[in-house]
């Protein structure tokens, strides 16, 4: 008895992983009988390890596995939200065209990329968190090409892998940089080092090649270009798990590293350097990648663009690098997850209802679909900062963050508005087809049940987070305290 | 208390559009009663509130009303939600809900022909109402954003409500849906401003509630340059949404929405928010005389501009259109030589700006919604927007050609109607600083000369649309015309044009004792009221008699009126003598619009859509082939590795090892800029 209870604490701090695990070592057994029982079976593990996390954090636990991961409340927040990611993905994947075959492989798969990024978010050493990456990412790479047949869908996966491989060359190489530097490879110890020390060229190749490896995850400019080939290819479901999911594991990275080593050095006095690079590297992201969707014709490559400018938004973060900002850009990851995620599904849906993915093929959708239309506005229009929506709001604080009483970024505040309007416009083209314009066929389109769900979920969360955002900005901000302990 | 319940004004509206919008397809007129009740209960008790406020020891003291409760807090910020009740609160709320409600009436009957599509309209305009109202009680700048923008998304809506299937045929459904855009990201621009403006007052202030930056203490702790930058980002704001110089362009075309919409953008909501935002910030923007100066120079420049793009349009909406913008022009104009007043003398007791220009949003709401409504019903009886198509309607339409002669006879400032008496004001306000010899005299003289310009313009253009519509002989659209509208459309003409004729002599009943910009120094403990100018009947009457401009303004709308009789309607001078049959430059200059559109279109589309291409090209091409050349030379030339698909591939990679090296260099950079 007492065996299994020490067993069962010291697997405590990752029950979550370790059910998901076990639920990804059954599915590819469910999977040979039934896609639609799998799916159904990847959302119960989730929903339970979701309980489990719950339970966790309102507990207020905290532990370490093994020293290499921590549970406390920033890990639990970030595995919630990697387990919606996981349960919205799971609920369009089995009814949509694009992923018809392999249904065991394909949830599996989705489960351990989702073990993986959890891993990150908990990482408390350098190499549990490179682990975690490509845990996740070499299961991304085969997501990627679950289109079978399609070449556009291998081909997205060979430009996904090759590229990938390159990174992850360049961050371990960083890692191993550092390694060197400090003799430690716990993160608090790196960041430490990072804060104290003083410029020599080791150093900058060392932040470097870490900062080239980890930006290709969140398609930060100059490491965005792989994005838009490989979300226009891989099938949507699997492009809503890229945008919304191993994005974040991404920041998250970034997080642990960098804004922890720039608190750390405001504590000893001076603003680091390296701040105003990834002012720059925001600034460049988020208009960069603005002013290229704009000419877009395919949706998933302008929601791909629109991916980048996100990502250049929550780099603000990373900038200003406070607490506070952590706040706000843990909130816009979260207001992210449902209307990128909402758009996205929105998408998906509709491609299984024979629709293609281009702009022009969405005239008159609000004849055709009206709420689909109309949850498809509510998505573009928080995405582009529309009050009362969820996404005005998170802007509103990760963009008030950089409002800081020296002023010093208050020209990314001007910069980051100015791109929000730019983005209206893109946003705006899509509502006008929706709405204004007059479609090839007027004919009813009813989505499939668990797409209508899906959308459901995201435009309810959409809504009610732009109208009552307390709730959240309180799981936020007892993360950052968390955080900031590690 | 009824006050503690105003937060219902807003919200009332907003039911009706959930329940209008949930379950219009099977209420009668789409639910149009439903819409029409909340907005009789929303003016109901916004005069109650308005009855407890102004009669109450708060108004006494000059104190605003204030119920907050927190809606956001992060990091060291706090955002309330709350309402906020003052004078100008209290005529901002009754004049827009009592006018809402009218135009809400009137649809019954203008829409009644429009099916399913009822059920939209009436959600969205009861949606509008709820944002204005919104807007107008919000306790912070942030509130009042985000009421401004959910009236911006209605405005979108609405605008593109015709976009479908419009009666005029599919070249006007899709100018109706490039109008909704237009409209919408002309106004986006203006929120740009607004929203930099609020993260700038954010900084300089640490808040955003009202009761935080109207507090004289507080701005004297802030920083000057920043409250400088912030009310020009704010005004910035106004500038888009007011439809003010040079962003004026996209109103007239908004005019491609059904009528009501018109009425309520230009009376009741939207287009007077951003007045609205400027008379709210008052004690912000006094704070530099120079914003004033610009608020002056805008406002009278819109003024005139706009009043000459009306001299020759020929289509009965847009005349209309211009003449709003070059109302909201006069406005802004008021309210700018008023608080250029305060912000270079002080305490000055005798600034009418402010009441000038708050009276004349009253006045032209009443007055505006009546000659819209005029002009919905005329089009509802021929069919047609074009004034070449019409005449002789005034024995059909004789409800209707009476009270828009009303209409226009006010707005064109004929003595004693509701508009002579604000634009004598504003007259007067635009002279006042160079009377007193302030440096920007000269500047103010002409801005007055500009204003009595575009007063004689106003009364041409007013009445060259009057004649040419109900005098005259009957053309081709007069035939079809089947006598007077129903009665859910005049009943509403009429009670607005016993207002439109009357509400001038409000001032005279002490509204000019309402309509003051008060500013309670903490600091000194002095109070200083600005605005009322006298305060007695007798004194403003006396003032605005005995002044001579007075009597030019008089003469100058009087000989508009006289100039469109003799062209318009007698004949005995002929239009086509001034424009050489539509040859002539000006003629054309005007008609172009100055040219704006095609300006915007070049900056819009060809600038902005061609630099968003431009930077895809760069990125595909050109930063590719670079690429391809650096790895190319890395590599030792490619001749035998063929260009396939993974060739692109090996550009990537190429270009994130020149990524590295581009980041390592700009990193250095930085360190030894830092260091140095």
């Amino acid at each position: 008895m007492s065996v299994i209870q020490e067993g069962i604490d010291a697997l405590m701090p990752i029950m979550p992983q370790f059910i998901l695990i076990i639920a990804a070592l059954i599915v590819p057994a469910i999977g040979l009988k039934s896609g639609k029982a799998s799916s159904i079976f990847t959302m119960a593990a989730a929903a339970l390890a979701i309980a489990v996390t719950a339970y966790m954090m309102y507990d207020g636990y905290t532990d370490s596995f093994m020293d290499i991961f921590e549970f406390n409340d920033f890990t639990g927040l970030m595995t919630v939200l990697f387990l919606i990611v996981l349960i919205l993905v799971s609920l369009i994947s089995y009814s949509g065209s694009e992923t018809r075959k392999h249904h065991g492989e394909y949830f599996a798969l989705l489960i351990v990329a989702t073990v993986g990024m959890i891993f990150v978010a908990g990482a408390s050493n350098l190499i549990a968190l490179f682990i975690g990456i490509e845990l996740a990412s070499i299961s991304s790479y085969a997501l990627v090409a679950f289109k079978k047949n399609d070449p556009a869908s291998a081909e997205a996966s060979v430009k996904y892998l090759i590229i990938g491989g390159l990174s992850t060359a360049l961050s371990l190489y960083g890692i191993s940089l550092l390694y060197g530097l400090t003799g430690s490879v716990a993160i608090s110890d790196v960041a430490q080092y990072l804060a104290e020390g003083s410029f020599t060229w080791t150093y900058i190749v060392a932040v470097i090649t870490v900062i080239a490896g980890f930006g290709f995850k969140i398609a930060m400019v100059p490491f965005h270009f792989w994005a838009p080939d490989v979300y226009e290819g891989a099938p949507t479901p699997v492009t809503t798990f890229l945008a919304i999911g191993s994005k974040k594991m991404g920041f998250i990275v970034f997080f642990k590293i960098f804004l922890m080593m720039f608190i750390l050095a405001q504590v000893l006095g001076g603003i680091p350097e390296m701040q105003w690079l990834f002012a720059f590297l925001a600034a460049a992201t988020m208009t960069l990648g603005n002013l290229i969707a704009i000419s877009q014709t395919s949706i998933k490559r302008m929601l791909a663009y629109s991916s980048i400018a996100q990502a250049g938004y929550i780099l603000i973060v990373l900038a200003v690098g406070s607490s506070y900002a952590l706040e706000g850009g843990l909130f816009h990851m979260i207001t992210h997850v449902f209307m990128k995620g909402g758009a996205f599904i929105v998408v998906a849906a509709l491609c299984a209802r024979g629709l293609s993915e281009n702009i022009s093929d969405y005239r008159g959708l609000a004849k055709r679909a009206p709420l689909v239309a109309f949850a498809m506005m509510l998505f573009l229009f928080s995405l582009a900062g529309i009050p009362p929506l969820a996404g005005f709001d998170s802007k509103f604080v990760l963009f008030s963050s950089a409002v800081t009483p020296d002023g010093t970024w208050i020209w990314l505040v001007a910069v980051a508005v100015i791109n929000s309007a730019i983005s209206l416009y893109y946003y705006a083209r899509v509502v006008k087809a929706m709405y204004v314009d007059k479609g090839a066929s007027t004919e009813k389109m009813r989505v499939p049940m668990p797409f209508a769900i899906a959308i459901a979920i995201c435009a309810i969360a959409t809504v009610a987070i732009g109208i009552y955002p307390g709730p959240i900005i309180e799981l936020c901000e007892s993360a950052v305290k968390a955080f900031l302990l590690m | 208390m009824i006050m503690d319940y105003a937060w219902l004004i807003p919200l009332i509206p907003l039911l009706g559009f959930v329940a209008v919008g949930f379950f219009g397809k099977k209420l009668p007129e789409g639910g149009g009663y439903i819409a029409i009740g909340t907005a009789i209960i929303a003016f109901v008790i916004s005069a109650l509130v308005s009855y407890e406020y102004l009669t109450g020891d708060l108004f006494a003291a000059s104190q605003p009303y204030v119920a907050d409760i927190q809606w956001l807090a992060f990091g060291k910020y706090e955002i309330n939600f709350g309402i906020y009740i003052d004078s100008l609160t209290c005529v901002m709320m009754l004049f827009s809900s009592f006018i809402s409600t009218l135009i809400f009436v009137y649809s019954i009957g203008y829409m009644h022909g429009e099916g399913q599509r009822k059920r939209r309209y009436y959600a969205e305009i009861a949606l509008f109402l709820s944002g204005m109202l919104g807007l107008i009680l919000a306790s912070n700048y942030l509130e009042m954003f985000i009421f401004w923008e959910i009236m911006g998304v209605c405005s979108y809506l609405l605008i593109g409500f015709w976009s479908f299937k419009h009666p005029e045929g599919d070249e006007a459904s899709i100018k109706a849906a490039s109008a909704a855009k237009k409209a919408f990201l002309v106004t986006r621009l203006g929120d740009v401003c607004f929203m930099t403006g609020l993260f700038v007052l954010l900084w300089s202030f640490g808040n955003l509630d009202f009761t935080t930056l109207f507090d004289p203490a507080e701005i004297a702790g802030a920083d000057g340059t920043m409250i400088l930058i912030g009310s020009l980002l704010l005004f910035g704001g106004v500038i888009g949404k007011s439809a003010q110089f040079p962003l004026q362009d996209w109103l007239p075309d908004a005019m491609a929405g059904p009528t009501t919409v018109s009425a309520l953008i230009h009376a009741a909501t939207m287009v007077k928010a951003g007045v609205y935002l400027v008379a709210r910030s008052y004690p912000l923007f006094i704070q530099n005389a120079d914003v004033m100066l610009l608020v002056a120079i805008i406002g009278g420049v819109t003024a005139f501009v706009a009043a000459s793009m009306a001299m020759n349009n020929m289509n009965i909406k847009r005349v209309l259109a211009y003449s709003t913008i070059s109302q909201l022009g006069y406005m802004i104009m008021a309210l700018g030589a008023g608080g250029y007043l305060i912000a270079m003398e002080g305490e000055v007791e005798a600034s009418i700006g402010y009441t000038a220009g708050v009276f004349h949003m009253v006045n032209h709401a009443f007055f505006k919604a009546l000659l819209f409504m005029c002009a919905g019903s005329v089009i509802h009886a021929v069919g047609t927007e074009d004034m070449r198509k019409m005449g002789g309607l005034s024995k059909k339409m004789k409800i209707t050609s009476a009270t828009m002669l009303i209409g226009s006879l006010s707005i064109a400032g004929f003595p004693l109607l509701s508009g002579f008496w604000s634009k004598d004001l504003i007259l007067e306000a635009a002279m006042e600083p160079s009377i007193l010899g302030l440096p920007a005299g000269t500047i103010f003289l002409f801005l007055f000369a500009l204003a009595a310009i575009t007063a004689f313009m106003t009364a041409f253009y007013m009445f060259r649309m009057w004649f040419m519509t109900f005098k005259g002989q009957p053309k081709e659209a007069s035939e079809h015309c089947h006598g007077e509208s129903p009665r859910s459309m005049t009943v509403p003409l009429i009670i607005l044009s016993i207002f439109a004729a009357c509400s001038g002599f409000l001032i005279f009943l002490g509204l000019n004792n309402i309509i003051t910009f008060s500013v309670l120094d903490h600091g000194s403990g002095v109070e200083y009221l600005v605005g009322g100018f006298g305060h007695t009947a007798g004194h403003i009457f006396e003032s605005i008699f005995t002044n001579v401009w007075t009597y030019v303004s008089m003469a100058l709308a009087l000989f508009g009126i006289l100039l469109a009789y003799l062209m318009y309607c007698k004949g005995s001078i002929d239009p086509a003598r001034f424009n050489s049959n539509g040859e002539s430059k000006i003629y054309k200059f005007l008609t172009a619009r100055y040219f704006f559109p095609q300006l915007y279109d070049q900056i819009a589309l060809k600038l902005g859509y061609g630099v968003a291409r431009g930077v895809d090209y760069i990125d595909k091409n050109l930063v590719d082939g670079t690429v391809n050349g650096i790895s190319n030379a890395v590599v030792g030339g490619s001749g035998s590795m063929r260009k396939m698909q993974s060739g692109y591939v090996r550009d990537y990679a190429a270009f994130i090892i020149v990524g590295v090296i581009v980041l390592v260099a700009i990193l250095y950079v930085i360190v030894s800029w830092g260091g140095a």
